[in-house]
Order: C-alpha cells, then sequence, then structure tokens
C-alpha cells in the first residue's frame, strides 16, 4: 500500500502530470511556440496562448526560496510538525514541495536541493511524489 | 502592462460619490453571547442572512434613508444577490458583487454612468456559527487555486502562504519575529479603545512572542480572529449627500491592480511581496485624490494575517522594500503615532469582515468625536486591499 496523502486536483492536464511520476518523471509543459515553463499544468501558455505543448523532461534541481513549519496538524496525513518548502526551479518556474534528509535548521535561502521520489495514493490511485534533499545524501 | 490607465478620466470621479451611512453587527458581544464566552465553532447561532439584514438597518438608520431610497445593491461573497433582494424587498436597477473595495469601487462607477444613484453595500458572515474552514481537507479556495492545488505535499491555508511569504522576507531583510509583534501590539491596543471589538485584553510583546507557532514563523497572534458579523455601508453620489443625518465622506480616490501571473507558483507573493501590483494602485490612487503618502492621517489594510501591513507599507512607499519591520516599531502604527493603522483593531482583533470593517471605522475616524480612539485631525484616510495579489485601494477624506 502507497503513502495515503491529502487529494491531488485532478483535470485533464494534471493527469498527464501525476501520470508520469508513475514513471518517476518529472515533467513539465513547455511551449512548443515561445519555450516558456509553465506550472501548474493547462491548455495554454499564458506568455503566448500558443496551445502546443511538450512536456519537457525538468533536471530536478532547484534553490529553496522559503518555507513554513505547520505546529498544527491540517491534514490526518500530515501530523505536525511538517515542513513545506518552495524552490525555484532551474528550468524557472517556482515549485512547492517538502524536504526530505534535511532538518529545517539546516535549511538555507538559496540552498540547492535535488528531486527525490516518494510514494503516494488517493482516491484517483497511486502515484510518485516529487520531493527534495541535499545532493550529496 | 501595455494598456494603461487614464488618469484624467480616473481623476474626474473624486469626490463624485459619498460614504453617507455605515452599519455594523455586535461583534463583541455576539462573539462572547449571553454567558459572556466566546461561542464555540459549529454551534449555529447565525446566519450570512441575519447579520446581513441587521447590518444594512444599522447604516439606513445612520444615513437616515429609508430602504426605497436604495436603488442599487452590492453583496458580499456569501449572500446571493436574489435572496438579499427578496429578503429587504429591492428590485435594484443594478448589482454587484466582491470585496468592500471593490464594491465601493463598483457603486462609483455605476452611480457615475447613471445607473443608480444610492447604493447598498451589504456583507455578512456567520463564519464562527457555521465553521468555516479557511485551511486542511474542506478548503475549496474560492478562485483561489494556490489554496487547494499543494494539498498532496501538505500545504494549505492562507496562513501557511503569509508564513512563506515572512520567511522569504526575513531571509532578505532580516525581519524579526519580535518585529512582526508589533502590529498585533498595536492592533490590539486600538481594539481595547473600541467597545465593539471582539477582543479586548491587552496583549504585550511578550504574550506575543509567548503564543505558539501556527505555520511557523507566524504565531497564533498573526492571525485574524474567525468570529459572525455583518457591515453595510450606504455609498450616494455626492450631490445628493449633502443633507442628509451624517456629515458625507467623500470618495475621493481608488484604484485597482491584480497580480495573477503565476499566482499558483506564488511567484508574485515571494519574489514581488505583490509590489508591482501595490505600486500600480499607488499609482491611480494618490493623483486621483490628489495626495501622497505623507498627506495619510489614518491608514487601514486587509490584515488577515499581520504581515500584510509590511506589505502595504512598503508596497505603497510609506517606507523602502524591506523596512517594514523597523517602520512599525515604537507606536508608529498606534493612535497617537506618525501612521495610525488599523484603529478599529483590525481583524486581527476588532471583527474578522473580510475587508468590510474596515470601511466604517475610516468613515468614524473622518467623522470625528471617538474619544480615546479618535486620531486627532483626521482629513485623509486610505484603505489597502490586498488578498494574494488582488490589489485595490479607497482614499476617503472630509470633501471640500
Amino acid at each position: 500500500m502507497a503513502t495515503a496523502r491529502p487529494i491531488r486536483s485532478m483535470d485533464p492536464y494534471a493527469e498527464q502530470f501525476w501520470a508520469f511520476t508513475q514513471k518517476k518523471e518529472l515533467r513539465l509543459q513547455k511551449c512548443s511556440a515561445c519555450g516558456k515553463f509553465r506550472w501548474p499544468p493547462g491548455p495554454t501558455c499564458d506568455k503566448c496562448l500558443s496551445d502546443e505543448a511538450e512536456w519537457a523532461p525538468i533536471a530536478g534541481r532547484g534553490k529553496v526560496l522559503s518555507w513554513t513549519t505547520f505546529r498544527r496538524k491540517y491534514f490526518e496525513e500530515y501530523p505536525a510538525p511538517h515542513t513545506v518548502i518552495v524552490l525555484e526551479l532551474d528550468e524557472g518556474p517556482l515549485f512547492v514541495s517538502y524536504p526530505v534528509d534535511i532538518d529545517v535548521g539546516s535549511l538555507r535561502e538559496s540552498m540547492v536541493l535535488t528531486l527525490r521520489w516518494t510514494d503516494g495514493q488517493d482516491r484517483f490511485g497511486e502515484y510518485n511524489l516529487p520531493v527534495f534533499g541535499p545532493p550529496s545524501v | 502592462m501595455a494598456v494603461r490607465f487614464d488618469r484624467e478620466r480616473l481623476g474626474s470621479l473624486k469626490d463624485t460619490v459619498a460614504i453617507v451611512g455605515v452599519g455594523e453587527t455586535d461583534y463583541g458581544a455576539d462573539y462572547r453571547g449571553a454567558g459572556g464566552q466566546a461561542a464555540k465553532k459549529g454551534e449555529a447561532r447565525y446566519d450570512h442572512y441575519t447579520l446581513a439584514s441587521q447590518a444594512l438597518k444599522r447604516a439606513l438608520d445612520d444615513a437616515g434613508l429609508a430602504k426605497d431610497d436604495i436603488d442599487g445593491l452590492c453583496t458580499g461573497p456569501t449572500l446571493s444577490g436574489e435572496r438579499a433582494c427578496e429578503l429587504w424587498g429591492l428590485n435594484p436597477r443594478w448589482s454587484g458583487s466582491g470585496d468592500a473595495a471593490q464594491c465601493i469601487i463598483e457603486a462609483a462607477m455605476a452611480i457615475n454612468c447613471g445607473l443608480c444613484t444610492t447604493v447598498a453595500l451589504v456583507y455578512g458572515n456567520a463564519q464562527r456559527s457555521m465553521n468555516t474552514a479557511y485551511g486542511g481537507a474542506r478548503v475549496t479556495g474560492g478562485g483561489i487555486t494556490s489554496y487547494f492545488y499543494y494539498a498532496p505535499w501538505g500545504l494549505t491555508s492562507q496562513g501557511a502562504l503569509y508564513a512563506l511569504f515572512f520567511q522569504r522576507h526575513k531571509l532578505l531583510y532580516g525581519t524579526t519575529e519580535e518585529q512582526l509583534g508589533a502590529i498585533a501590539v498595536a492592533f490590539r491596543k486600538h481594539a481595547c479603545m473600541n467597545p465593539n471589538a471582539v477582543m479586548q485584553k491587552p496583549l504585550t510583546i511578550d504574550d506575543y512572542m509567548n503564543a505558539p507557532y501556527v505555520a511557523e514563523p507566524l504565531r497564533l497572534f498573526d492571525y485574524c480572529l474567525i468570529n459572525d458579523g455583518g457591515v453595510a455601508i450606504i455609498v450616494r453620489r455626492a450631490d445628493m449627500a449633502k443633507d442628509l443625518k451624517q456629515k458625507p465622506i467623500m470618495v475621493s480616490g481608488f484604484g485597482w491592480s491584480e497580480e495573477n501571473v503565476d499566482a499558483t507558483q506564488l511567484r508574485p507573493r515571494l519574489k514581488d511581496f505583490y509590489h508591482t501590483a501595490h505600486r500600480d494602485v499607488a499609482a491611480q490612487v494618490y493623483p486621483m485624490a490628489g495626495v501622497t503618502p505623507r498627506d495619510i492621517d489614518v491608514f487601514a489594510t486587509y490584515d488577515s494575517f499581520s504581515v500584510h501591513l509590511l506589505a502595504s507599507l512598503e508596497g505603497f512607499g510609506f517606507c523602502k522594500e524591506g523596512e517594514g519591520g523597523a517602520f512599525v516599531q515604537n507606536g508608529r502604527i498606534e493612535i497617537g503615532g506618525e501612521l495610525p493603522c488599523n484603529t478599529s483593531g483590525g481583524m486581527l482583533s476588532e471583527s474578522y469582515m473580510q475587508s468590510w470593517n474596515h470601511q466604517p471605522e475610516l468613515v468614524r475616524q473622518l467623522r470625528g468625536g471617538l474619544g480615546a480612539r479618535q486620531v486627532q485631525g483626521a482629513e485623509v484616510a486610505q484603505y489597502v486591499h490586498d488578498v494574494a495579489g488582488k490589489c485595490k485601494s479607497i482614499i476617503y477624506t472630509k470633501g471640500s
């Protein structure tokens, strides 16, 4: 049994994003006309309104912008304390995730973290959740 | 934005509509109930319409107007326009919906177009009675995707998004949690001078620092209240506002700008602190009213979280970017200080009316006679609205 997590927001574009995670691939839509990455996924490029896009692989490297630690339980699946981070991916988009293999006290502004995978499931099925940790581990 | 706003047309709307009446429910008494204790969340005592109706009647009484004088209606987000009109026996020539600042701007537009002359803006929210959730599994977002999209990673609640904002501010500028605490302390001090405020117990900076974190680095007192209440505001064409019960308070300036590109990614929140929207609104509202930040006598900001004040002070030019933490120290934002902010206690300590309770307070401050809570010589008041980068501002004056 994969780890139960709060429910994903699902639409036809999100379905494709999460389908790639089953193969442990982190892919985001990249506009075929102007090259802008977008996240969350959707039908058009916000820069040029093109509806042509490819699911481009993401290197899985980002710099820490900010974090917060929940001291109260908001979800049954995430007892307190639970820390969430926001990264700026090398490809441009900001990406929300949570840190693994690192203490909150060791997080630093602009620290580089890299992609890991952990399992997840909700009523839409099983998937893998992209999380981030120090490159050396 | 490639398309510029028209400063001349906007300027011509200065002082064309006035606030002629305001009404609010008994926030403190309703919160404490007959037994003097706070009602538990989910113990239904009120519904949205009960509170809204009470506020509307009070606003009409305050203005000395009858309901048949109303020909336009704006409702807050919890109310259905149809049901509200049916309940109050209104067939308006124009109606709108939104937050308080949005409704004031839209009412000004509708009145200036000639669609109507007298608009009632009405809000009611029984959020404590109904145990409304602003975080966790029951959150739907109300049109703001970042409020629910990251649930699989455990990110939820507007408070956590403002915690990310403040953490970024700390990292970039060295702002401290103790500096932030001055905001909650000041607003509580104001609430203690306001008999209608929910919170009546003084708060020291030690009380603030000793309170538990909710989403670190934000603590309990950085968060707004969850209480029941209603607010109504009567906006009327200025030339019809002169001989009523109250001295009219003019809507002298307004502005509107939204920063939505990459909003779900939190880019405008964390990379810009929403300052692009703030600067755009500042460029509209100050020239329209013919004032600068230095002329503002009373200031109020949307404050679901204390952090909002840092953002708006920096974004509207009351201090430099990154200096908000230092600015709010030493009583500067308290009544008697250089820039009294959220003088009713705001949403942190008076009532969480989602922008609606700030307007009656600014109107009252300009009318005068508030006793200890009165900002002496108040002539120009400003409200700044910023919910996830949807920014608006209103400047009120006594007119000429």
